[in-house]
């Protein structure tokens, strides 16, 4: 029993998903104590999380061309060097 | 073509009235984007799966390199359905990642798995050696995914759509959402094919190279 009760207590505090059935959200019940960043993104009923969304997959398909660019610049070149 | 329809569903995904969900808010416009990343990269990967299970049938360097080609850009989708759900989840969720969200933490597992299938393709210097044990390697891979994604998920408590007790998307989804959310789906699954394309033409390209040499 006491085993169990310092299991209980050892959740962290910001985890609200141990009780994934709990119908209490502290996400946004505490987003005033959250810092400035986070209340200004959490502003607008939560649109700027879709622009962040959008933003992370325009990056990470971007980061992506920008290694394919260089991997064909590096094929050009070699291609270059056979021809010569 | 695949860009001008990408372009409308990111503009009507944005312009569209929704109805007002709680704590989701504004925020549920987030499935035209990350739930569609997660079913291009299942499509990935299953082109993966056949490419590889077509390898060990008959061996080719081409269909090999389609394997290859089609489960990179599966990983790619892949991350950003990982950086796209951790974002949200901290804003609707309360945290950047739990450990009490098996599908989450299942999907960074897929993740792992993939990323294996290319730490072990480099670890071969022989073409043909390389490309059958990927294969077979692949075909592993693959069959785990509707395992960790769908069956486990399903089973357990978890916050996402569809888990034990939670209502499935079928269920809770508003029509207006549908609208947008299936032609992205069908638009992020035509970039990825485009993707494909490319680094495919780019693969074939350096091979031809490699053997004039």
């Amino acid at each position: 029993m006491t085993n169990f009760l310092m299991q209980e207590d050892t959740v962290a505090a910001v985890d609200t998903l141990t009780k994934s059935f709990s119908q209490k959200w502290d996400a946004m019940d505490k987003i005033d104590s959250a810092s400035p960043i986070l209340q200004m993104a959490a502003s607008h009923d939560l649109i700027f999380i879709v622009l962040g969304v959008s933003l992370i997959i325009w990056f990470v398909l971007l980061i992506f061309l920008i290694r394919l660019d260089r991997k064909v610049d590096k094929l050009e070149q070699e291609l270059d060097n056979e021809l010569k | 073509m695949v860009a001008v329809w990408l372009t409308l569903v990111i503009i009507f995904g944005f312009l569209i009235k929704i109805p007002d969900i709680p704590i989701l808010k504004q925020s549920a416009r987030n499935l035209f984007l990350h739930v569609p990343m997660w079913f291009t990269m299942s499509v990935a990967f299953v082109m993966g799966f056949i490419y590889s299970i077509r390898y060990l049938g008959t061996p080719s360097r081409e269909i090999d390199r389609k394997a290859e080609t089609a489960t990179m850009v599966g990983i790619v989708f892949g991350i950003c359905g990982l950086l796209t759900g951790s974002l949200w989840a901290r804003f609707t969720w309360g945290t950047w990642w739990t450990f009490a969200e098996p599908k989450m933490n299942l999907a960074a597992l897929a993740m792992l798995i993939y990323v294996a299938y290319f730490v072990l393709r480099s670890a071969f210097d022989d073409p043909e050696k390389k490309a059958k044990i990927s294969a077979v390697y692949n075909v592993f891979a693959a069959t785990t995914i509707p395992f960790l994604l769908y069956i486990i998920p399903r089973q357990m408590a978890s916050l996402h759509p569809g888990a034990q007790g939670n209502p499935a998307f079928s269920e809770i989804t508003a029509v207006q959402l549908r609208l947008i959310f299936y032609p992205a789906v069908i638009g992020f699954i035509g970039l990825a094919l485009w993707i494909y394309d490319i680094v495919y033409r780019y693969k074939t390209l350096q091979d031809r190279l490699e053997k004039n040499i």
